[in-house]
């Protein structure tokens, strides 16, 4: 009984933090947390999207900004999808447009992530503790 | 209708035209805010529009004045030395 309500809880966490990555915001649309949601939606968008106009979808490179790409992909596993029309066609992007959109897209993928692990800790503060008593942290 | 999506890739595939100019760290404003917007927004313990902003808007000031302050430090170490 015990293990079957932590496998439960595991899924729950599982489909917070997967949810959390699909779509930012997502995992504390889940947790019920609207407002947090549509403000993390909106700020990691935005910013990935200003990323993407300074310096083109060239930016998103897996062959040759292999550490960028690492970042950029935690905005959304949508984001190999983009890494892969740009090695198909060769976007050429260089100098400070390419530096300010790597830059941007890469901080909107690790502050995704701040979020993923944000929404997972508070489902699992939710999941052990009673629910309304528990606080973003 | 399909001008108006074609213009929109378009904007998406070509770079912008940013010199290496001392404006161009000024792109470091929307990052910062962007960056404190949503570490405040997965630390308040209730998002209140007043409160929020409020704090968001310290985390930013703060994050300027360091790059400043940091700017200044490398700036007067450079100054030093050559």
């Amino acid at each position: 009984m015990a293990s079957r309500s932590k496998d439960k809880n595991l899924v729950f966490l599982l489909v917070v933090g997967l949810s959390a990555w699909l779509i930012p915001g997502a995992g504390h649309l889940v947790l019920r947390e609207k407002a947090r949601a549509i403000i993390i939606f909106v700020t990691i968008a935005l910013t990935f999207t200003i990323g993407l106009y300074v310096g083109s979808i060239g930016v998103v490179n897996p062959v040759e900004g292999k550490l960028a790409y690492a970042a950029q992909i935690m905005n959304s596993p949508m984001v190999t999808v983009l890494g892969r029309v740009t090695v198909n066609n060769h976007y050429s992007v260089f100098g400070k447009p390419y530096e300010i959109g790597q830059i941007y897209t890469s901080i909107a993928g690790l502050l995704n992530f701040l979020c993923i692990v944000n929404a997972v800790y508070t489902a699992h503060l939710q999941k052990a503790r009673p629910l309304g008593s528990v606080k973003c942290t | 209708m399909h001008l108006i999506t074609a213009l929109t890739i378009a904007t998406f595939t070509t770079p912008e035209k940013i010199g290496v100019t001392p404006l161009a760290t000024l792109w470091l404003l929307p990052l910062a805010a962007s960056i404190a917007v949503v570490y405040k927004a997965t630390k308040v313990k209730k998002v209140k529009a007043a409160d929020f902003f409020k704090e968001s808007v310290v985390l930013f000031a703060s994050i300027v004045v360091f790059m400043i302050i940091t700017a200044l430090v490398l700036l007067s170490l450079t100054w030093i030395v050559t």
